[in-house]
């Protein structure tokens, strides 16, 4: 094909000049490509643009992101995938394949090595340097023993194509590597967008790799091994690949958990379920080994499970991979890892490594320190994000400071020959364009060898130029193909053998974290919710007022907007300070708006959405459609220039219909038996206590017949209930009916009594609540609140007592029942989540004589 | 000299703990010239488990689970040790300290002898020696000149900062950076000890931290009270060939037959006498109490 001719390539020969992957130096195409070229071209530039979108949409729309951690954007970042995937041959990539293995064998050997006898050290092949002065090389881990036949499990190689044309080893992770659900995720979403990029290209699918992995999880259990319990423990929400860790955990069928989710007892480690401990048998984890174990390792961390490492030490558990795996991760192996080969293997190298110099050798430092322009230094431990330093770019100054630094601490610097990565086609703009790129692949272990993925997540430079590639700095990814000559089958079998996946059946077995985060998920989609139409029903009643000037109906908005400042309790409001009443938008934009304000709107929203977003595993796609749509009207209306009551009001009208959208989805796409028993609970509770404030705010005072009658009517329209009312009583607004149908109908949905039976019942099949064994605190409290609400007599509840001119016996009994919901949420909590005691650090003394 | 030892760590909880885990650094070493006689530790509430090993720098931890509800820990380790500080050398020539040179150890610590190869881990940072400043380099090269004997150095390094350091309990405390305790010259035995070290180090020299108790005598006629001693801590540097030699800048002394060991490590962080985690709503605060005395004064 003469590749001149087609638009998409208008721009791809400008400044070439590294080695293609796609051109010859002649500027032909290579053989591999050849097919895809032709399915590209046949699809065409304007096609190609309109796919890409959707591919971007579709991305989106599965809530595939990645969090930059401090992106000014916020959370939830967009994944970028480009629709022309990256070829490589089977015939070329078998020897990769071998390499890869022959290189996670040979890491595995060092790691047993490092932790054990530490022959490498005392036969001269490493420097001891390169181990103790890696802040990864954890000496608590020291002589642990495991049951695994390897002691790597999972490694992940970042490849790049040197000058040479083969294929190079850029970066060993070892640790906790990222990016298997993404390219998972790369390959559904572009042969989902685009099949016909596949016609006549026979791709080799990862689905042996991933049963492959599922088997390992599985296999690593150091005893239960019939039916071991396997968790996925991950930071959390705002960890950059949490995408992933709930992906994964959907995936593979194993619960998604945080530190504070498990516990350790006698050096076994459990799982706080709803139903109290169940025993854990394999952790995946995605926490970085100083994080794990705030006994042993780093004491101020959150993120691990406090005695962990005993546990590990003990063989109760499996820790995939193994905790101090992270010394691995270390580029001052490589001038070694030849010998290290021919020591451990007998070997050459299969995979060439970048040349580096290790600055904790004499020689090497003087050379290093003499050439420092042409090189890229790095520390030997990157543990905390630190930069590499590219030192062509740096001033005099900043090579001085770097020199200096380097000649403090020699062994932890490396200095890396810069290399030219080899450039592949991206689409961008509606033309094809050369960009660098970096592949990372997975090996992971299977009986005396590694499986390796065929294929794996591709990430492209984000500009023509730059040298550095990787999603932390955003850029782009794109599917990685392993073609064959061979028919591949086509089916992507993704249902495990069923007899491995045995995990969650009913409610007993909720993880703790998953239950307590649909609770609040419950409170606070409920708070959002009755926030919205009440702030709503106020804003309407100031639009009339703008046209009618009686005089109740403005005494009648005070009193309405006071009551926003009780209901919300966000002091001093309207209630004590007499000013804002006389601006009452400019209080009510920034009770929308203003979210370190506690019960604004905007916090509470704020707070619906960690929760849920901390449930993601359990979400369906729609609802992370709706959840889109509502987090996009939020930033319009934060990025108005000016509110009015009408804007304020249209915003209301269009989010409520999301949330409640939102509600539906909650309802139909998680079962009960998954927590959502929990997430009614929170639900329930939060009506229930907003309507008390509600009755609290506006109906106590007694107050005469025309304002009343405005009251009982806005209170109806914040409650969505005057068209019921009106249906069921076909009157005047009276208060007796308004307690009626709002307090005390028994069959009304929106009613107080009506939520309490409710609550009872939902209680009721809380675990541990329906045995014989008496009832628990939550189940006395809400029968002695249903019990309250019940007996009650209508007249009663209406005396008016003379002297303060309140109906004190109903304040007496809605204050009762607040009490009791409040009492109800801390018995709930402390039953069931068990969070209620923080971890923390013995405090110590200094030896001090 | 054969020495009875306690050590109670006790810890009062504001609001109860409901679960405890603790790591024990207590047990004391076991080697010529300092075998230990007779080891127990006391713990109170009673431990839902218990378990002892070796730690990477040949330590005894001990680690150990509270599973009830308690609003005190009480920790005592009683030990009896025989200490003979010539038997521990009986076979080393001390004379050879004068011959190994400041230069000489640098050149000799390249080689690949096990010992060496453990010893070159204490030249490089560690947890709370992790920025070795100018002015500490600078103060440690006072003493460290290339021909000098090391021993030599490190000696007039202990005598050195036994002077211009001042002794003032309460001026420092776990996380204060050891570049305030340069800064103002005043803290306790474990920040003399992490300066010795990091000025060793600054030289490119091993030095590690000794965690550990010395007999304190009582004034002369007066009756020794109990539980005033209190753990101690002091630094010891790595002579190619010869092997590690203590000393103690807090009292400016070689420690010997009054100096009892419990833990070496590259510093404080290595060997806590005891730390842990616990879960409760509310405050700790610790005590501790040491008793030493000759075994035969106490029969």
């Amino acid at each position: 094909m003469d590749t001149k001719e087609h638009t998409i390539f208008q721009n791809y020969f400008k400044d070439f000049n590294n080695y293609d992957e796609l051109l010859n130096v002649n500027l032909s195409t290579k053989d591999d490509w050849k097919v895809l070229l032709t399915n590209l071209t046949k699809i065409g530039s304007k096609a190609l643009t309109t796919k890409q979108a959707d591919l971007d949409w579709l991305l989106s729309e599965n809530g595939v992101t990645y969090n930059v951690y401090n992106d000014p954007k916020g959370l939830n970042r967009p994944w970028n995938l480009n629709i022309v995937p990256f070829i490589i041959h089977q015939k070329e990539w078998k020897t990769v394949e071998q390499g890869i293995t022959q290189r996670a064998e040979l890491l595995n050997l060092i790691l047993k090595d490092l932790y054990g006898k530490r022959e490498l050290l005392k036969q001269g092949i490493l420097p001891p340097e390169v181990v103790y002065a890696h802040r990864g090389f954890l000496r608590a881990c020291d002589n642990i023993q495991y049951k695994t036949a390897k002691q790597l499990l999972i490694y992940a190689a970042d490849l790049a194509r040197g000058p040479d044309g083969r294929m190079w080893v850029v970066n060993d992770r070892s640790q906790a590597p990222s990016g298997m659900g993404y390219a998972l995720e790369n390959r559904f979403s572009t042969s989902k967008i685009l099949p016909e990029l596949y016609s006549n290209i026979n791709v080799i699918h990862p689905s042996v790799f991933f049963n492959d992995f599922n088997q390992l999880l599985f296999n690593a259990a150091p005893s239960n091994k019939d039916n071991p319990t396997v968790v996925i423990l991950t930071p959390g929400p705002h960890n950059e690949t949490f995408f992933e860790h709930s992906y994964l955990s959907s995936l593979l069928g194993y619960p998604l958990v945080k530190g504070n989710d498990l516990v350790v007892r006698n050096s076994k480690v459990w799982l706080k379920s709803l139903n109290g401990l169940r025993q854990v048998d394999v952790i995946l984890r995605r926490v970085d080994d100083i994080f794990v174990d705030p006994l042993e390792l780093r004491e101020d961390s959150y993120l691990g499970v406090a005695g962990l490492l005993e546990a590990v030490r003990m063989q109760n558990v499996t820790v995939v991979n193994p905790i101090g795996s992270g010394v691995l991760e270390n580029p001052g192996l490589i001038p070694f890892m030849k010998n290290i080969c021919k020591y451990f293997l007998n070997e050459d190298l299969i995979l060439p490594q970048i040349a580096s110099w290790w600055c904790g050798q004499e020689k090497e430092r003087h050379y290093v320190i003499n050439n420092m322009k042409s090189f890229v230094v790095k520390r030997i431990d990157r543990l905390h994000r630190e930069s590499l330093f590219f030192c062509e770019f740096l001033s005099e100054q900043e090579l001085k400071t770097l020199k200096l630094k380097i000649l403090a601490n020699p062994y932890q610097y490396v200095a890396q020959e810069k290399i030219y990565f080899s450039t592949a086609p991206n689409f961008v703009n509606g033309a094809l364009e050369p960009r660098k790129i970096v592949s990372r692949t997975f090996a992971i272990a299977k009986n005396d060898s590694y499986s390796v993925m065929p294929g794996g997540l591709v990430r492209v430079a984000a500009e023509r130029e730059k040298l550095i590639v990787s999603n932390q700095r955003g850029g782009t990814s794109k599917d990685f193909w392993i073609i064959s000559d061979d028919d591949q089958h086509n089916i992507q079998l993704y249902a495990w053998n069923k007899t491995i996946s045995n995990y969650t059946s009913n409610i007993n077995d909720v993880p703790s974290y998953t239950a307590e985060n649909l609770f609040w998920s419950g409170r606070y989609l409920g708070r959002t919710m009755l926030t919205a139409r009440y702030l709503r029903m106020v804003l309407n009643q100031m639009a009339n007022v703008q046209y009618n000037i009686r005089k109740s109906e403005s005494e009648s908005l005070t009193l309405l907007f006071k009551s926003i400042t009780a209901i919300t309790s966000t002091y001093p409001g309207f209630i004590e300070d007499e000013d804002t009443l006389k601006q009452p938008l400019k209080e009510i934009q920034n009770l929308v708006l203003d979210d370190t304000r506690i019960g604004s709107f905007a916090q509470t929203l704020m707070s619906f959405n960690n929760s849920y977003y901390s449930l993601r595993n359990l979400w369906s796609k729609d609802m992370w459609r709706v959840s889109d749509d509502i987090q996009r009207l939020w930033s319009n209306l934060k990025d108005d220039e000016q509110y009015t009551v009408q804007s304020l009001i249209k915003f209301f009208d269009k989010i409520i219909t999301r949330l409640i959208a939102f509600m539906a989805l909650t309802e139909e796409s998680i079962l009960v038996k998954q927590g959502l028993l929990l997430y009614f609970i929170g639900l329930q509770l939060e009506q229930a206590t907003i309507t008390i404030s509600k009755f609290r705010a506006l109906i106590i005072v007694k107050h005469d017949e025309e304002l009343e009658y405005e009251i009982l009517e806005a209170l109806l329209a914040s409650h969505e209930s005057l068209n019921i009312y009106r249906y069921s009583y076909q009157s005047y607004l009276s208060i007796e009916n308004v307690i009626n149908l709002l307090l005390l109908d028994k069959d009304y949905a929106r009613s107080l009594t009506y939520q309490i039976h409710r609550l009872k019942k939902d209680i009721d099949q809380l675990p541990n609540n329906t045995s014989n064994l008496g009832r628990s605190a939550s189940q006395k409290q809400i029968s002695l609140a249903l019990q309250k609400i019940e007996n009650i007599d209508l007249n009663f509840l209406l005396k008016v007592d003379q002297a303060s001119n309140m109906y004190l016996n109903l304040e007496k009994l809605l204050a009762d029942l607040s009490e009791l919901l409040f009492d109800i949420s801390s018995s709930i909590a402390n039953t069931y989540f068990n969070h209620s005691y923080q971890q923390k650090q013995l405090v110590n003394r200094k030896a001090s004589n | 000299m054969v020495f009875n030892i306690s050590h109670t760590t006790t810890y009062k909880y504001e609001n109860g703990v409901s679960y405890c885990q603790n790591l024990a650094t207590l047990k004391p070493k076991d080697f010529k010239g300092h075998s230990l006689l007779d080891y127990t530790l006391e713990i109170s509430p009673k431990p839902a488990d218990f378990s002892e090993r070796i730690d990477f720098f040949g330590n005894t931890i001990t680690h150990f689970s509270i599973g009830q509800l308690h609003d005190e820990l009480k920790v005592t380790a009683r030990s009896k040790v025989d200490r003979n500080f010539d038997l521990q050398f009986e076979d080393i020539d001390l004379s050879s300290r004068k011959i190994i040179t400041v230069d000489l150890a640098k050149r000799l610590l390249r080689g690949i002898e096990p010992e060496l190869i453990d010893a070159r881990q204490y030249t490089l940072k560690s947890p709370l020696i992790s920025e070795i400043s100018t002015d500490i380099r600078a103060y440690a090269k006072v003493s460290f000149k290339p021909n000098r004997p090391l021993y030599d150095a490190a000696l007039e390094l202990m005598q050195r900062i036994y002077t211009d350091f001042d002794f003032v309990s309460g001026f420092t405390n776990i996380s204060t950076p050891l570049q305030d305790v340069m800064n103002e010259k005043k803290g306790v035995c474990q920040d003399f000890a992490q300066i010795a070290i990091a000025c060793v180090r600054a030289m490119g020299l091993p030095a590690r931290y000794v965690s550990g108790y010395i007999e304190t005598l009582p004034p002369p006629g007066k009756e020794k009270l109990v539980g005033t001693d209190a753990s101690h801590a002091w630094f010891s540097v790595f002579i190619p060939t010869l092997g590690w030699f203590d000393f103690d800048p807090t009292n400016n002394q070689i420690p010997k037959n009054q100096h009892l060991i419990v833990a070496h490590g590259r510093d404080y962080y290595d060997v806590p006498p005891l730390k842990g985690i616990i879960y409760t709503t509310g405050k700790n605060d610790m005590d501790v109490a040491v008793d030493i005395r000759p075994a035969d004064v106490n029969k």
